[in-house]
Formats: C-alpha cells, sequence, structure tokens
C-alpha cells in the first residue's frame, strides 16, 4: 500500500514556506540581473535599426522606431571598414591557426618526462610574470623588421602561456599513459604517438584553444595600435575605435549638444555617424556572441581545466 | 706535498671527466630517445624567445638615453638617471597612485560579486531557466574593450544616450558622465563588473557542483531551509577558494588595463585616468621618450613580479596550490 503511494507525492519532504519565499527572491533577483545585463546588448542593436532622428529624441526605449537600415547601409560604403574586417578575419584565423598547432605540440612536449623538463617550463612561465614591457618589445619588433607587417600581426602573441598550461593539464591528466606505452610497444615514437593518438583524442582541448585564441584576436586592439601605420592593414577594433570612443571623446561636440538640449543644429552627417556607431557594435560583435553560444561549453570547459594543478 | 696534490688534481680531473661524458652520454641518449619531442617544442620556445626574451635584452635602454641613431647598445649609459627623473617629476606619484587605487577599489567592488552570483544560481531549481541565465551572465565577457567602452559613450552620451534620457524623463539635467573625472573609476570599475562577474562564477559554480549531494539530503531530512543550506553548506565550501582567489588577485594591483583606460580617456578624466601603462603608451609611442617610459614601465614590472611571487609563495604556504 504505501509503496503504491510514494511515486506518487514526489516532494515527501516539501518546500517549506521559507523555501518558497526564498525562490520567489532569488526569481525576482535573477530578473533583474539578467535585465541589467541583457537591456544594454538589446538597446544597441534596437538603435542600430532605428532612425538617427528617433534616437536623438529618446525615443528609443524598447524596440526599434521609424525602422531604417541606414546604419548598416552606411557601414557597407565605408571602405576602410570593410577592408579592417577583411584584415581582422585574416589575422584571427592564420593567427589561430598557428596558435592552436604550436600549442598543442609544445602541451604535448610539457606532458611528458623528459631531460630538461622542469628548466623548459620555467623558461615559458617566467614570461607570464615579467615582461620586458612595451617599450622594448616595440624597439625588438621595429629591429626585426617586423613594424607595420601582417607577419608581425599573425605571428605576435601566437603563444599564451596559460592556454599552454590549460592544455598541458589537460593532456596529461585525461588521456592515460596506457595508451603511450602501447603505442612504443607497437613501434611508434613521439611524432607518431602525438599525430595519431594525441590529437584525435583532443578535440575538447583544440576546440578551447580556438575559442581563446579566436576571440583574444578579434577583440584585441592595442597590437594593431601600436604596431601598424599603414591603414590598408588596421585591424576591426581599430577601426572601430575610431568610428564609436574617438568621435565621441576627441570632439567637444556631444557636450555641446548636451548644453543645447535638443541637438536641432546638428548636421545630418553627424546624425547619422551616430546610427553607425550602434550598427558597427552589432556588426563587430555578432561574430563573437555568435560563436559563444555555439560553444559555450568550451568556453566554461577552459576556466575548469586551467584551475586544476598541472 | 707537491706530487701528491698532483695526484689529487689528476685523479679529481679524471673523475669529472668521467661525470661530464657520462653526463654526455646520458643526455646523448635522451636526446637520442626523445629528439621528436624537443622538435614539438621547438616552435613555441623560439617564439617565446622573440617576442619575450628578445626584449628583456632590450630592458637596458632604461639605464640609457637611446637615441635611435645609436641603437641599443650604442647609446649612452646614464645610470639611473631615468629613475630619479621619474621621482622628481610632478607625474610619478599621481601615476603610482592612479594605477594602485584603481585596482584596490576595483578588486574590493568587484570580488563580492560572482560569489553571491554563483550561490544563488546553484539555487535555481528550473534547469532551462538556470542554463539561459548561465549563458547570458557570460556573454558580456566577449565584448571587446572598444565595443564596451564604445557602449560607455553611446549610453551616456549627453544629447542621445539612455542614461541620460532617463535622467531628462525624470527632469534632471543632462550630464556628461564620461567627461567628468569624479565619474571616471565608478565608471570604469562598474563597467568591469557588468562585463566580468558573470564570468568570474564559473570558478565558485564549478566549487558548488563539487560538493557531495548527500550533504543536501541530509540537511534536508533534518529540516534546513535553503538559506540554512547555504550558510552551513555552500559558503564553508567556497571559503578555500575565495581566500585563494583573494590572495591570487592581489598580487595584481599594480598592473595596468591598458587597453580600457586608455580607450576612457577624455579630456576630462585626465587627472584619474592617468595610470602607467595609459602613460607608458603616450609619452613612449606618442612623444618618443623610449628611455624615460622604459625605466618607468621596468620599476612598475619589478613590482609587479614581486608581489606575484610573494602571493603566490603564500598561496603555496596556506593551501598548497598556486598559479604555478
Amino acid at each position: 500500500m504505501a509503496q503504491k503511494i510514494l511515486p506518487k507525492k514526489k516532494n515527501i519532504i516539501g518546500r517549506t514556506y521559507k523555501d518558497r519565499v526564498f525562490d520567489a527572491v532569488n526569481t525576482a533577483f535573477w530578473f533583474a540581473v539578467l535585465a541589467l545585463i541583457l537591456y544594454p546588448l538589446w538597446l544597441v542593436i534596437v538603435a542600430s535599426v532605428s532612425s538617427a532622428d528617433a534616437i536623438f529624441a529618446g525615443r528609443v526605449w524598447l524596440w526599434p522606431v521609424d525602422f531604417s537600415l541606414i546604419g548598416y547601409e552606411a557601414l557597407f560604403q565605408h571602405q576602410m571598414l570593410l577592408r579592417s574586417y577583411l584584415n581582422s578575419i585574416i589575422y584571427t584565423a592564420a593567427g589561430t591557426a598557428l596558435s592552436v598547432i604550436v600549442t598543442m605540440m609544445a602541451s604535448y612536449s610539457l606532458s611528458r618526462k623528459f631531460a630538461g623538463r622542469r628548466l623548459f617550463s620555467l623558461y615559458f612561465i617566467f614570461t607570464m610574470f615579467f615582461t620586458g614591457g612595451l617599450i622594448p618589445q616595440f624597439l625588438m619588433n621595429q629591429r626585426l623588421g617586423l613594424y607595420n607587417t601582417v607577419t608581425l600581426m599573425i605571428i605576435i602573441n601566437s603563444l599564451s602561456v596559460w592556454n599552454l598550461m590549460i592544455a598541458r593539464t589537460y593532456i596529461s591528466t585525461s588521456i592515460p599513459n596506457e595508451l603511450y606505452e602501447a603505442a612504443v610497444v607497437d613501434g611508434a615514437g613521439h611524432f607518431t604517438y602525438f599525430f595519431r593518438v594525441i590529437l584525435p583524442l583532443s578535440g575538447t582541448i583544440i576546440a578551447v584553444l580556438c575559442v581563446y585564441y579566436g576571440v583574444a584576436r578579434w577583440n584585441d586592439f592595442f597590437t594593431g595600435l601600436v604596431y601598424l601605420r599603414d591603414e590598408s592593414k588596421f585591424t576591426l577594433q581599430m577601426v572601430l575605435r575610431q568610428l564609436i570612443v574617438t568621435m565621441s571623446a576627441g570632439t567637444a561636440l556631444d557636450s555641446l549638444m548636451g548644453f543645447f538640449g535638443d541637438g536641432q543644429q546638428i548636421s545630418d552627417a553627424i546624425r547619422k555617424a551616430e546610427v553607425v556607431k550602434y550598427s558597427s557594435i552589432v556588426i563587430s560583435t555578432a561574430p563573437v556572441i555568435v560563436l559563444y553560444v555555439q560553444m559555450q561549453k568550451f568556453f566554461v570547459k577552459g576556466v575548469t581545466i586551467g584551475s586544476l594543478k598541472g | 706535498m707537491q706530487p701528491v696534490c698532483g695526484q689529487i688534481r689528476r685523479v679529481n680531473a679524471r673523475a669529472a671527466a668521467a661525470a661530464l661524458v657520462s653526463l654526455c652520454r646520458r643526455a646523448g641518449k635522451a636526446v637520442r630517445r626523445d629528439w621528436q619531442l624537443y622538435v614539438l617544442l621547438f616552435p613555441a620556445f623560439a617564439l617565446v624567445f622573440i617576442f619575450s626574451y628578445l626584449p628583456m635584452y632590450g630592458i637596458q635602454i632604461a639605464f640609457r638615453d637611446f637615441k635611435a641613431a645609436f641603437g641599443i647598445t650604442g647609446s649612452q649609459w646614464v645610470g639611473l638617471k631615468n629613475f630619479t627623473d621619474f621621482f622628481e617629476s610632478f607625474y610619478s606619484t599621481r601615476l603610482l597612485l592612479n594605477t594602485l587605487l584603481l585596482n584596490v577599489y576595483g578588486l574590493l567592488w568587484s570580488f563580492p560579486f560572482p560569489i553571491v552570483m554563483a550561490i544563488l544560481l546553484n539555487q535555481i531549481n528550473r534547469n532551462r531557466f538556470k542554463r539561459f541565465t548561465q549563458t547570458a551572465i557570460y556573454a558580456p565577457h566577449f565584448l571587446s574593450p572598444v565595443v564596451l567602452v564604445g557602449m560607455l559613450f553611446l549610453l551616456l552620451s549627453p544629447s542621445s544616450g539612455l542614461v541620460n534620457n532617463l535622467v531628462k524623463v525624470f527632469g534632471g539635467q543632462a550630464h556628461d558622465y564620461m567627461m567628468d573625472v569624479t565619474w571616471f573609476r565608478t565608471l570604469f570599475i562598474g563597467s568591469g563588473i557588468w562585463q566580468s562577474a558573470g564570468w568570474n562564477t564559473i570558478l565558485y559554480i564549478a566549487a558548488l557542483t563539487a560538493i557531495d549531494p548527500g550533504l543536501y539530503e541530509a540537511a534536508t531530512m533534518d529540516g534546513a531551509t535553503k538559506t540554512q543550506k547555504i550558510r552551513y553548506i555552500d559558503i564553508p565550501h567556497l571559503v578555500p577558494i575565495i581566500v585563494m582567489l583573494l590572495i591570487l588577485n592581489s598580487g595584481a594591483m599594480m598592473v595596468s588595463n591598458t587597453d580600457k583606460a586608455l580607450l576612457m580617456r577624455t579630456a576630462g578624466n585626465i587627472p584619474k585616468s592617468d595610470i602607467i601603462g595609459v602613460y607608458v603608451y603616450m609619452m613612449g609611442l606618442g612623444s618618443g621618450q623610449f628611455s624615460y617610459v622604459a625605466a618607468i614601465n621596468l620599476l612598475v614590472n619589478v613590482i609587479n613580479f614581486i608581489l606575484i611571487i610573494s602571493v603566490n609563495w603564500i598561496a603555496r604556504r596556506l593551501n598548497n596550490t598556486s598559479l604555478f
């Protein structure tokens, strides 16, 4: 009798009154947090498809007002932005591929026991804590003839020691050593073992490295700022900075308009520039956000692997 | 005496030679066996050498009066002049203090958010809502510094920004926050929390999911409420990792977030936004004062190095964990 009743009442110990209050408060808390995080992002998207007049009049709150694609049209006529978008794709794709290959090779090496391993580890880790500084780095790269070159944009920062340590930890903790012993018995050397066994088993960590290196590259603007002179080589983030930040901070325009209140006397071009700011944020960030939503579990995995001690 | 001495020397020399030969032989054997490992390591080794170790050779310009025409080693040696110049300048205290305070306030304000969020996230009952929330709160982490600061400028714009529109709706006066020096740290740290608090919950959530479910079941049997479970199960389990992250984070108190500070810099907020990294960039690459700036950078890098090594040492003593 009792056994028949039991499955029906799933929560024999139900939530107490206090727990229900707690849950209600918790839900309210998370709705507030979500609003706080998502609303600014939503507003940028909405403003990017609204008319400049609506934005300046402060009529854009939740939905597009006077729907228009004027911001996006302007972007597609912006030669420098298109050029930089292509550049960023090239730097990111080539740089990430290089980074992942180099990191996987080195992390496999460091996961094995061999003469000088500790010394090599120290060699890499030391650079996490001490660097030459911006100016010596700049002078050295300039002397190597790398200033203002595409080569520099691809190979600089292509090894992150942090990612190297994550990959090493992954290889030494999740690929059993018995595989190596078996491979050696079958006559495999390190190359064969690395390419035929380690790489096929490292799908997860390779995905983690791809997304970490890829996003870091795409979002980086400082390297380009320091090392690039030709506008034809500029990265997307550099052009974005000119479009959004320098335009807002550099001119006293904004404060002037704030002073006059409604900004009636500002020309159309400047109003259009304001919409362009929103739409350029959308087109530059969309690839990263799409990637993130698709590959979310790999992003999270990287952090938790990294927190293990290798 | 003489012959004995010679003998000893000969014997020592012979032993040393034998040891050397055996070492070479062992090394040779190791290299023969593992040469492929060195080959696999080489590209990473070379990249780090070119981009991290070669510049360290260039640090010497901090002690020279660098002139591009003479090159690094050809420029005149001036000893500590660049350092004393910095400490005698009006900017030194301001720069060091700005860098330090921005980090200290940043740590104090941002640190509690991920902890509270992780604990409360762990209490969400519906799995779909939980997953959606996680996806949403991690998202801002992926915005680039340019986009984040760009959004600040846009949302705070006195003419068209959301914040000032709200202020105007409630009858207030529009205010240019980005130009206002008193708002710089608030905006810098606040936007940092908005961007990173969610992402920084990951480690705490991992720690919470590692807790034995038996503890919660036992607590439920004893009639514990959710608040009590948080108080007596969650928090005690989080304390070690909280302490560890606090210690490790405090090793970065003189590190400059150059990207963001440079982007947020406006004519109005320079007295607060002038931090070491920005100054190094502006004076070094902007005004070409290479040696002077390299000296400041070296000084700060040494401070950072000492800080991080000490906090690691403390962390290791406390908990047998460390960054390396």
